[in-house]
């Protein structure tokens, strides 16, 4: 296409900017933006915590539970996280719109609690993480899955050593 | 007789920080009238101390970690870390993973083709052309966007396979933008076997006679551009390049026009491979689905980054961290031709011949 050709299109096709702030920006589904969390959904393994380059994600212990902290402005957005959870806790969003102002910058947190319990056959206190059954035969029904939860690691085991398994 | 005491010979320095230069580097040229007579080069202006960062790191961070050593090869160096690991380990990347890596790969060679020869018509002074050359290049990064979830780092590589996969949707939009790059691609070569201002700026300018390409040791497009005809892609074949109809382009000229138009018929053929790769996808996982740990061992493993040829050298002992990370960038082996390119050029060419190597200083320095 000679130049002149191009010209007309572009004449005719009207600015290829994007009207960002005024206009929508092209956001992809698949893009790889802001972190979330979700703690219900955690098994507590803090692999991503280990396998974050940017150690961006923190957890630790308080009287409460353990807490999740994934710092935004550290995180470099690279997704380790998410592909190595085994469950689906950790997500990148396509949120890509992180800017704020300086004042708030402690603020960018993703902050999530895994509470305590009591164990539901010892009493025991201990996390209410997400059990790790994903290769548990059968899968459990939400009853077992419920009733296996309210219990501490050790009761977990336990458990699921007695559980019935149809032949 | 004048009486004027004008020095024939004049020192320019140019750099480190430099309207002409993406990047830091310093040239101290002495110029006889407009030619160049003598040229020094510097570097080591921005040193991050990412090898040594590799070893403060474990093997999977580090994946992370050398793809940010250089954002537009920055795919070359998380596969070529990540085969040295599955070397080690004695990983089998699943059948799919190895076409999906070649298509990372091939992707990010067409957008950074496009970005470099973008720049030598912004060099030339054809603004208005750069401007289209960049907004071409934009379908491939919005393509890149689409599929990876960054335009940069796209984050497809990961020990034992990679960590995004494709469907019929992705697919069919990927082969749509591959339509629309080829298009231009070819207009593009076009203009640059026709245009005048181009080929009065890049032919015979810069040249790099075979035999100090080899005295060099250049790798990648630059060595192509003068006739050596080395590809590591068929060389040495990772990935899935072994089953693929790779076309190696080659001239002989050694001058800038050369390596631009390498370039440009280079992205022509990643187009043709992805193609055949998108319609040979084989079935099955994308990746081992594991984090195994990397027993002591040492590899070296090679491939072809956009700019050339890229080594890396891993040692591992029982820890999870390696012990050593080395690597060696095309830049590096690119750079010192600089010399003879520079000899008895003019000095309105220096940026443009700097920029015809495509350097990539963060990847030399790192
Ligand atoms: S978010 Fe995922 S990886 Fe992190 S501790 Fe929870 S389950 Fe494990
Ligand atoms: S995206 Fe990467 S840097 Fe950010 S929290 Fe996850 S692993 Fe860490």
């Amino acid at each position: 296409m000679n130049f002149l050709t191009i010209f007309a299109r572009n004449l005719k096709q009207g600015p290829q900017t994007e009207a960002f702030p005024l206009g929508p920006a092209f956001t992809p589904e698949r893009l790889r933006g802001r972190i979330e969390f979700k703690a219900e959904s955690c098994e507590g393994c803090r692999i991503c915590e280990r396998v974050c380059p940017a150690n961006a994600i923190r957890f630790a212990k308080t009287p409460d539970g353990m807490t999740f902290d994934c710092w935004h402005n550290t995180c470099v957005f690279c997704g380790n996280c998410e592909f190595y959870c085994p469950t689906d806790a950790i997500h990148q969003t396509n949120d890509w719109d992180l800017s704020h102002a300086n004042a708030d910058k402690f603020d960018m947190v993703e902050h999530g609690l895994i509470p305590n319990q009591k164990c539901a056959d010892c009493g025991a206190t201990a996390l209410n993480t997400a059990p790790m059954v994903k290769n548990a035969k059968p899968p459990l029904s939400a009853e077992e899955y419920t009733e296996l939860r309210a219990r501490c690691p050790k009761c977990r085991a336990k458990y699921l050593k007695n559980r019935k398994v149809p032949a | 007789m004048s009486t004027h005491n004008v020095p024939e010979t004049f020192s320019i320095p140019v750099g480190p920080l430099h309207v002409a230069l993406e990047e830091p580097m310093y040239f101290k040229i002495d110029v006889k009238g407009e030619t160049v007579s003598h040229i020094d080069i510097n570097a080591g202006h921005a040193h991050r101390g990412i090898e040594y960062l590799t070893t403060k790191r474990t093997m999977y961070q580090n994946v992370v970690l050398t793809e940010r050593i250089c954002s537009l090869c920055s795919n070359s160096h998380p596969q070529t870390f990540a085969m040295a690991a599955e070397k080690i380990a004695g990983i089998e990347v699943p059948e799919r993973g190895i076409y999906l890596r070649t298509v990372a790969d091939e992707m990010k060679r067409v957008t950074s083709h496009l970005f470099n020869v973008a720049l030598l018509v912004h060099l030339v002074g054809y603004e208005t052309y750069f401007m289209h050359m960049m907004q071409v290049r934009e379908i491939g990064q919005d393509m890149l966007e689409s599929i990876f979830g960054n335009r940069q780092d796209i984050g497809a590589m990961c020990i034992g396979g990679v960590r995004y996969d494709l469907d019929d949707k992705s697919i069919a939009y990927i082969k749509g933008a591959l339509d629309k790059i080829e298009a231009e691609t070819k207009d593009i070569i076009k203009t640059f076997k026709t245009n005048g201002s181009i080929l009065r700026r890049t032919k015979g300018v810069g040249v790099l006679t075979h035999a100090d390409a080899i005295t060099c040791g250049v790798v990648g497009p630059v060595a192509r551009a003068s006739g050596i005809d080395y590809d590591v892609r068929r060389e040495a074949p990772y990935a899935a390049y072994d089953r693929l109809p790779l076309v190696v382009h080659s001239l002989t000229d050694g001058d800038v026009w050369s390596r631009a138009m390498v370039r440009l018929e280079e992205i022509l053929t990643s187009i043709d491979l992805l193609r055949v790769c998108l319609r040979d996808l084989p079935g099955g996982p994308v990746n081992i689905n594991d984090r195994p740990d990397i027993p002591p061992g040492q590899a070296v493993t090679r491939s072809e980054a956009p700019r050339g040829e890229v080594i890396y050298y891993l040692r591992t002992n029982d820890t999870p961290q390696p012990e050593r990370v080395k690597w060696r960038v095309p830049t590096f082996m690119n750079w010192d031709s600089l010399r003879f390119m520079l000899q008895d050029a003019k000095v309105a060419d220096v940026a443009m011949i700097v920029n015809s190597i495509d350097p990539c200083l963060s990847c030399t320095e790192r």
